[in-house]
């Protein structure tokens, strides 16, 4: 795994991204999902999660959760469509984990791929990088 | 967009930047959790550049008929909170107020108010006014150990200010015991450049920097108001349980607060507390509720590190204001429960 430093913010290059700022790390039939460096200092202290259920099914591009930071509250989107297996409860109570470490104790689902196709319409850490510059 | 003059040396120690009523201001450089713990428990500093500060020339009696506090008592230096209003008794702004002599005056102002306040000067008196935001930058130091980390107690008393003073080693036009947190300190008036060599010995001496944003959560912990959101050219002080007028003076606006003095109002600004554990914010607008009834709605609304809850205020029916009872909060379709508050919240 590499960090890939745009800026302030970092990209690590062994996951896939979303337009809406979610990293999705894929280990077998199994998507981890979890949001950017970028997102959580865009969004600021986040003080609070609403993550979607487990077995809940979700749909690539569907909003699935909330994350209310002090500045606003945003919606949480699948990348990929499946099952959700499992979800960080943790962030329940400790919302700020996201702030702390997003990309490793701040994860917050996991699904089981229903489409592996899809992959392939999720960004590139290169596209990633890219639309981060944009902004 | 203005910028403030301090940005140059905030950048280095960390700032993260954002819009504030027009002025790109530093909102917070780690977490404003801590920055707000900071001040609750330490000392932290905070770039106040934005808002408004202006001098006023002129006779005495002129301003003391469009401010709401009388300028007139001889023992009179420092008044803070004060406000200007308009007819029907609304919030032009509210601001602080600095008597240098009978014929001079300094005003701070909140930022988004800063031209209309001198427009609203100029058009109800014949005073002179000359805009002294962009001249220097302002400084607060606010906490409870502030004293002791800055190294000595001042000799100014809470609400008292010097002119042309030496703070920490340097010249400083102004330098006032107050602040808007809750908690001791002290506001500086000073170039840009004696102000950013200012930052540099605060850091030296553990002050940490803080953003606005943690000065909008120590602000609601202690429901201090903001312009804008919490009150507005509709709202009057009677209604936003708002104590800076003096009853036996006139000034624009008296009429009104005499007569909602005397006959009461239809709604009043109350603060609430989530429940523990709840970890949604309702947003400026939400709407509150008893028993499915809507009685109210959302001003302001936080997340207070120091409750370890999601607080607030907003305006409710006076009839409503039942305070330690509960109320529904709608956030995002779905009620809340919160506990009808009195301020301050902590």
């Amino acid at each position: 795994m590499g960090e890939i430093k745009v800026g302030k913010y970092i990209v690590l290059d062994d996951r896939l991204y979303t337009e809406t700022d979610e990293w999705v790390k894929i280990d077998g039939d199994v998507a981890v999902v979890g949001i950017t460096d970028y997102a959580q200092k865009k969004l600021r202290d986040i003080v609070g999660i609403e993550l979607p259920k487990v077995n809940q099914e979700v749909k690539a591009g569907d909003p699935v959760g909330t994350i209310e930071s002090v500045k606003a509250a945003s919606d949480l989107y699948s990348p990929l469509s499946g099952i959700v297996v499992e979800v960080n409860e943790g962030l329940e109570t400790s919302p700020e984990i996201i702030n702390k470490d997003p990309y490793g104790e701040g994860w917050m689902f996991k699904i089981k791929i229903k489409d592996k196709s899809e992959a392939q319409r999720l960004l590139t850490p290169e596209k990633y990088i890219e639309k981060i510059r944009g902004e | 967009m203005f910028k403030t003059p301090l940005s140059t040396v905030e950048e280095k120690i960390g700032a993260n930047f954002g819009e504030f009523a027009g002025w790109e201001m530093p909102m917070d450089y780690t977490s404003y959790q801590d920055e707000h713990m900071a001040v609750r428990q330490s000392a932290a500093f905070f770039d106040l550049s934005h808002m408004g500060r202006i001098r006023i020339k002129g006779k005495k009696e002129e301003l003391d008929k469009i401010v709401t506090r009388s300028l007139l008592s001889e023992n009179f230096r420092m008044i803070g909170p004060s406000a200007m209003l308009n007819e029907k008794g609304g919030f032009i702004d509210d601001i602080m107020i600095y008597k240098v002599s009978d014929t001079e005056f300094l005003m701070v102002t909140n930022a988004i108010n800063r031209e209309k306040d001198v427009n609203w000067i100029k058009h109800n008196s014949s005073l002179e006014v000359e805009d002294l935001t962009f001249d220097y930058a302002m400084l607060a130091i606010q906490g409870r150990r502030v004293w002791e980390l800055l190294g000595y107690k001042t000799n100014l008393q809470p609400l008292q200010f010097v002119l042309n003073s030496n703070f920490l080693g340097e010249d400083v036009f102004l330098l006032s015991r107050s602040g808007w947190t809750g908690e001791d300190g002290l506001e500086v008036w000073a170039k840009a450049e004696v102000a950013e060599r200012i930052i540099n010995k605060l850091m030296e001496k553990g002050i940490k920097p803080a953003g606005l944003i943690a000065r909008d959560s120590l602000r609601q912990e202690m429901g201090f108001v903001l312009y804008g959101e919490d009150i507005d050219e509709n709202t009057t002080p009677v209604e936003a349980r708002y104590w800076v007028f003096d009853l036996d003076k006139n000034f624009i606006g008296k009429e009104k607060i005499d007569e909602q003095l005397k006959n009461g109002v239809k709604r009043i600004r109350v603060g609430f507390k989530l429940q523990k554990g709840i970890r949604a914010i309702p947003r400026h607008g939400y709407k509150i509720r008893i028993l499915e009834t809507e009685v109210g709605e959302v001003t302001s609304s936080t997340y207070s590190p120091y409750l370890g809850r999601v607080i607030g205020m907003g305006y409710i029916n006076s009839s409503n204001a039942f305070f330690g009872f509960h109320a529904n909060i709608e956030i995002r379709g779905k009620d809340y429960r919160a506990k009808i508050s009195d301020f301050p919240l902590i």
